[in-house]
This record gives C-alpha cells, sequence and structure tokens, in this order.
C-alpha cells in the first residue's frame, strides 16, 4: 500500500506533493490580497463619507452571504468574460484567452478573506483604547503618527484571534480551485483517485493533509497570540 | 440574452433548486442539532479520556474541507462497495444527496457541539446551585436551567453556523445535487449567460437575509429578559414596601 | 423548647479541600421553631459548613439527617444518594448572589420548585407564588424578569421560592452581603418576619443586630470548629472564649 504514495514513477507521492505546493502557494499568495481589502473594507465601512461607507458595507455583507464557491465562478467566469472582452476590443483578431485559475483563485479567495477580514479589523478598530488616541493628539501627533505608532501595533493584538480563524478558512476553501481545474491538491488527489480506483484511501490522505496544516496552523497562531499578548496581563 | 430573458425561461429550475437548497441545509442543520446537546455535554461533563474520540472528531470535521469530506463519503465509499452492498447500505451511499446530507450532517454537528459546549459553560453556576438547592434531578436541571440558558447565550453563534452550512451547501453541486448551484451551472453551460450568476448570488442572498430575520425574531422571543432590562419604563415604577 | 421535635441534625462535619481542612468536625441540631445564626469570620468555614447541610458541598465525612432522611458521608461518599434531592426539597437555601434564574419570570422562579419537582399542579402554585410573592411585598413584578429588579427585590423574590417548596427549615447564605446598604433592610425585614411565624431558619450573617435579636441560638465558628454557642443575649453580654469576644469587638 505504501508503494502508492511513494514518489516516483510508481507512486503518487510527487503528484500529491506538486498538487500540495500549489495549495500552499496559492494561500499564500491570497493572504496579503486579502488582508489589503480587508483593511481597504474596514476604513471604508468607518468613514465619514456615506457613499464609502455603503460600499464597504455592501461589499462585506454581500460577500459574506455568498457561498465561496459562487464566488469562485463569478470570479472566474466573469472576468475571463470581460478580459475576453477587453482583449477583442483591443485587438479584433485575436481568439480566447483562458483566464488563469490560479488567479481566479487568489482574487475569488481574497474577496472572501477580504470581507470577513473587514468585519475583524473593524471590531479590532472599536475595540481600541480611545485614550490613547488621544493621548497621542495632546502631544501633536499626526493622524498617521497615530495609526502607526498607536493604533496599528495593538489592533495587531485585537484582530489576530479573528483574522487566525479566517486563515485557517482560507486554507481550507483552497480545496475549491480543484472544481475550475487548478492542480491542487484536491485536484491531483482526483486524479490519483482516477487511476488507482482507491477513492477512499487517497481522499483519507488528502484530508490528512489539510488537517495537519489546519493543527500547525492552530499551533502558530497560538504562539503567535501569546507573544502579543505579551506584558498585557503583566500590565493589567 | 439579457438577464430577464434568464429568469424567465429558466425561473422554475432555480426554484428548485432553491428548494434543495433548502432542504439540505434544513435537514443538515436539523440532524446536526439532534445529535449536538449530548455531544456537547460528553464534552463539558465527561473525562478527558472518555472525551478523546468525540474531540479527534471534532478537530477533524473542523481541519478538513468540507469538499474533502463530501469526497471522502461520496466517492470514498466506492472503494468499500462490495461490503457495502451486503449491509444494504449501497443503495444510500450510491445517491448524491444522501452523501452531500450525511457530509453536512456530519460536519455542522462538529461545530453546534463546540457552539453549544460554549454556552453550557457560560450558564452562571449560582442559578445551577439554586436548582439543585430546591431538590431538582440532574436531568431535570439540565432541562429547566441549563440548556433553556446555554441556547440563549449561543443562538447567534447557531444561526452563522446555519447561514454557514448554507453556504456550504452549495458544493452539492460537485457531486451533481441539483441545488441552486447545481441549477446554475447547469443554465451557465447552456447559455454562457454570465447574469446566471449574479441571479444565484441574489437567491443566496434573499435566504440569508430572510433567515437572518427569522433568527433574530426568535432570539428576541428567547431573551426577553435582557431585553427588557433596557426598558426603563419598567424599572421606574415605584417600589412596593415589603409588608409587615 | 427542648422537647419541640428535632428539624435538621448535623453530626461530625468534615470537609477538606485538598490538604486544607475547612470543617473538623462540626455537629449541630436545629429544632422546630429554631432560629440558629452562625457568625464567624471569612475563612471560618460558615458558609461552607452551610452547604454541606444540603450537599451543595458534599462533606469529607459526617452524617445529616433531615426529616427521618440519613445520609452518612465517609470518604467524600454519601452512603445514600437517592436521599440528597429529597432533602434538598425539604431544606429552603437562600444565597448570597441570590442565584434567580435569569430567563425565568418572578412568578416563574417561584413556581419552578412546586411544578417540576413537586409535581403540584401549574394553577395551584400559581395561586400558592402569588400569595407569596404577595407576603413578601412584589406582588406586582410578579412579570417580570429578575434583571427588572434591585438586588433588595431579587433576594426577597428568592425567599419566596424558598417559601414555596414548604421547607422544613430554611437555610441563609449570607443573604444581605451582596446588597447595597439602603437595601439590606427590606430583606432582613422579610427574614424576621418569617421568624416571628416560627419557620425554623439557619443564617449564616454578618448582620450582629439579626443574630442578637431574631435569632434563638448562636454558632461561633472559628476555624473550622465551633468556639462558642448558647443564646444570643448571653453570649453577646458575656462572651466565654477570647476569640468571640476579639470577633465581637471587631465587628460591632
Amino acid at each position: 500500500m505504501f508503494e502508492l504514495f511513494s514518489y516516483g514513477d510508481t507512486g503518487w507521492g510527487d503528484e500529491i506533493l506538486r498538487g500540495l505546493a500549489i495549495t500552499v502557494q496559492l494561500a499564500i499568495v491570497t493572504l496579503p490580497v486579502g488582508l489589503l481589502l480587508g483593511f481597504l473594507a474596514a476604513f471604508a465601512s468607518m468613514s465619514r463619507l456615506g457613499p464609502l461607507r455603503f460600499l464597504g458595507f455592501g461589499y462585506t455583507t454581500i460577500m459574506r452571504g455568498l457561498p465561496e464557491i459562487l464566488t469562485l465562478f463569478v470570479v472566474y467566469n466573469g472576468v475571463g468574460l470581460l478580459l475576453n472582452m477587453a482583449l477583442r476590443w483591443w485587438n479584433p483578431e485575436r481568439g480566447a484567452t483562458d483566464f488563469s485559475p490560479f488567479a481566479a483563485g487568489v482574487i475569488a479567495l481574497g474577496m472572501v478573506f477580504g470581507a470577513f477580514a473587514g468585519e475583524v479589523l473593524r471590531g479590532a478598530f472599536q475595540s481600541l483604547d480611545k485614550g490613547q488616541t488621544e493621548a497621542g493628539r495632546a502631544i501633536g501627533m499626526t493622524q498617521g503618527q497615530i495609526f502607526r505608532r498607536i493604533q496599528l501595533p495593538q489592533l495587531w493584538r485585537f484582530a489576530l484571534p479573528g483574522l487566525g480563524n479566517l486563515w485557517i478558512n482560507m486554507l481550507k476553501d483552497t480545496a475549491l480551485v480543484s472544481v475550475i481545474a487548478l492542480d491542487d491538491l484536491m485536484r491531483m488527489t482526483k486524479v490519483a483517485v482516477g487511476v488507482t480506483k482507491q477513492p477512499f484511501t487517497f481522499y483519507l490522505l488528502a484530508c490528512l493533509i489539510y488537517w495537519v496544516m489546519c493543527v500547525l496552523s492552530e499551533l502558530v497562531l497560538y504562539w503567535m497570540e501569546r507573544r502579543a499578548n505579551r506584558g498585557i496581563r503583566r500590565a493589567v | 440574452m439579457n438577464p430577464i430573458e434568464i429568469i424567465a425561461q429558466y425561473w422554475p429550475r432555480l426554484l428548485d433548486g432553491t428548494l434543495m437548497t433548502i432542504k439540505l441545509t434544513f435537514l443538515g442543520a436539523l440532524i446536526a442539532a439532534l445529535v449536538s446537546p449530548g455531544f456537547a455535554l460528553i464534552r463539558t461533563h465527561a473525562a478527558p479520556l472518555a472525551q478523546a474520540p468525540l474531540r479527534l472528531y471534532i478537530s477533524f470535521m473542523r481541519g478538513t474541507p468540507i469538499l474533502a469530506q463530501l469526497f471522502l463519503i461520496f466517492y470514498g465509499s466506492g472503494q468499500f462497495r462490495p461490503i457495502l452492498q451486503d449491509w444494504g447500505l449501497w443503495t444510500f451511499f450510491r445517491d448524491p444527496f444522501n452523501c452531500a446530507l450525511l457530509a453536512f450532517a456530519l460536519n455542522s454537528t462538529a461545530y453546534q457541539t463546540e457552539i453549544l459546549r460554549g454556552g453550557i459553560m457560560g450558564v452562571p453556576q449560582g442559578e445551577i446551585e439554586a436548582a439543585k438547592a430546591i431538590g431538582m434531578t440532574r436531568f431535570k436541571t439540565l432541562r429547566r436551567v441549563v440548556f433553556p440558558h446555554a441556547y440563549r447565550i449561543a443562538w447567534p453563534a447557531l444561526g452563522n453556523e446555519v447561514i454557514l452550512l448554507m453556504k456550504a451547501s452549495a458544493l452539492a453541486s460537485v457531486v451533481t445535487v441539483f441545488d441552486i448551484m447545481g441549477r446554475t451551472r447547469q443554465i451557465f453551460s447552456r447559455t454562457f449567460d454570465f447574469s446566471t450568476y449574479l441571479w444565484a448570488a441574489l437567491i443566496y442572498l434573499c435566504i440569508t437575509a430572510i433567515f437572518v430575520l427569522i433568527w433574530r425574531q426568535a432570539e428576541r422571543r428567547l431573551s426577553r429578559h435582557i431585553e427588557a432590562h433596557h426598558k426603563p419604563r419598567v424599572a421606574a415604577q415605584p417600589a412596593k414596601e415589603p409588608q409587615a | 423548647m427542648s422537647q419541640t421535635e428535632i428539624i435538621l441534625k448535623a453530626e461530625g462535619i468534615h470537609k477538606s479541600f485538598g490538604s486544607v481542612e475547612v470543617l473538623k468536625g462540626i455537629s449541630l441540631e436545629a429544632r422546630k421553631h429554631d432560629v440558629i445564626s452562625i457568625l464567624g469570620s471569612s475563612g471560618s468555614g460558615k458558609s461552607t459548613f452551610l452547604r454541606c447541610l444540603n450537599f451543595l458541598e458534599t462533606p469529607t465525612s459526617g452524617k445529616v439527617t433531615v426529616h427521618g432522611n440519613e445520609i452518612l458521608v465517609r470518604n467524600g461518599k454519601p452512603q445514600n444518594v437517592r436521599h440528597i434531592e429529597e432533602i434538598r426539597a425539604r431544606l429552603g437555601m437562600v444565597f448570597q448572589q441570590f442565584n434567580l434564574w435569569t430567563h425565568r419570570t418572578v412568578l416563574e422562579n417561584v413556581m419552578e420548585g412546586p411544578v417540576q419537582v413537586k409535581r403540584q399542579p401549574k394553577a395551584e402554585a400559581r395561586d400558592k407564588a402569588e400569595a407569596l410573592l404577595k407576603r413578601v411585598g412584589l406582588e406586582e413584578r410578579m412579570g417580570m424578569y429578575p434583571s427588572q429588579l434591585s438586588g433588595g427585590q431579587q433576594q426577597r423574590v428568592a425567599i419566596a421560592r424558598a417559601l414555596a417548596m414548604e421547607p422544613d427549615a430554611i437555610l441563609f447564605d449570607e443573604p444581605t452581603s451582596a446588597l447595597d446598604p439602603e437595601l439590606v433592610g427590606e430583606v432582613l425585614k422579610v427574614m424576621q418576619d418569617l421568624a416571628a411565624e416560627g419557620r425554623t431558619m439557619i443564617v449564616v450573617t454578618h448582620e450582629m443586630g439579626f443574630a442578637r435579636e431574631v435569632s434563638s441560638e448562636v454558632v461561633f465558628l472559628h476555624e473550622g470548629r465551633i468556639a462558642e454557642q448558647g443564646p444570643p443575649e448571653e453570649m453577646f453580654t458575656n462572651p466565654r472564649t477570647e476569640v468571640f469576644e476579639r470577633f465581637i469587638a471587631k465587628v460591632m
């Protein structure tokens, strides 16, 4: 049975590892995209401008209410359509181009992550101690300085548990890209199943790999949370 | 085709898919709701060693993609086809709806158990003591004091879980269940009209919105004793002195 | 007086938490109409002792008898577990933190025991609950939730809840300690009325006025033992032990 998982021509170890690499890449590339969108959404929904607030609120609410797989299809097919339309307008001779499933995955998962992260970050901003902002203003700091020097370092502490959860959810959601034919862990497993006719064995293996990644993430997050909370207990 | 034509032509399919999504979500959440109270009690009351299998199950369910869980059940069962046939279970596992329902129920049970566990741990110890002091049995204390309280605490989180399950139910389309997502993909593959997806999004948002309204209404009923606290009108009534 | 029926008897109650022995063998008898005040500085074990009487805390060893229900405890294990609920139903308890069920109205709190534990018909339980709430002066608050009441009002509901079980005796665990000073009076007044009508009460308290004027017997606990015991007037005017003398000098 272990031959099945070995590395090389006889086993599926190398294929599955390659899939795993894609999955990890996808998650790591998506994270900054999602965080950026999250910050934008948080700022928008706390803005003094009505339309901007509406936009931020609309984005987080709609995005959180849609199935992730629907978002993925909307991005994959929708952006693909737009892209082709734009390309054809640019150069009518050109044939249809396929939109990269990896890019679609990053955009879709990033949009989902950003919507949830927007809520987490807004909550974190609101739990910041207002007195410290005022103290910053009182010694003549600019809004930017207050944000960078006072708010951001503390924001991290409040937002970390929520963002950690989102990271784990996103890691699991990467499995969806197998449906749009990206050769991630899930899809490579499917390929292996097609050849070996051992679906339970291979899907269980895939589950175990995801499980290990999630448990490892939890451990790292636990360690990060403890670091972020250094000095807090003692100070109180 | 324009968006109106899409909905005019395909609304019966989308409606059919909507009903399927609701059915999958409702049954999955219901099965989990029936199992989770018992599991939650094990999590709060049983010895650590007795909890180990349950904790492993919960960790697995929370640490793996639902899509992988669904594939493990739907495709994975094929590997044991002869055995399942012997036991007469093959007809169950052959049906993608059954497999999807089983996967969602198993997954939601894990989440609901943890949510409910949090609720049980949030019940004020003093109120449990008061129930004991009046001579209630353990079972009665659970039924009359612990669970009513725990459900009130857990209510918003349970609502969130149902919404997450509803969203996850879209994965059933991958194993050819014709829910909203399944119908949408079917229509898109014929028309290549992008607005199909927008209609699907609208339907999902409507279901979520309606569900949130119903759930909040129920929450208001459940937490009358908290709401009331904020009404000054009541507190302003003159207190009556104890009678001599 | 000593010929009246014994309601509650505790013999040789010991209680240890880990290696710390909190109760070092306490015996107490409550006869019908007795009002026993248990005094002691914090850490003397008085609340623990009270909680051992209805097994909210399981003694390490000892014996509790209420109305023929006898429970012997050896090595932290009660011999007759089934009597515990029976004993609890016969002993009312009023807590320091009231412990009303916050998800039920005032009336429902009072009806809960009679309906759920004593299996009385709802209508009957409701009539009785209404009468009791009227007695403690809260008939206009029956439909409210505990969170809408002041601490003093909540404690009066808790007393009505205990009375609804028609208990043989009522245990009070520092019933006024969690109250704002101006609300203490209304609760003490109700307790005084109960004493006057001949209820059997065991009261752990810091209210020296109540102990001295209302109770029929005072028990002073010190370091897990009964240091002094007797009629209040005699004890307060003529303390026999140095510890009790120091205690009253400090609190009065």
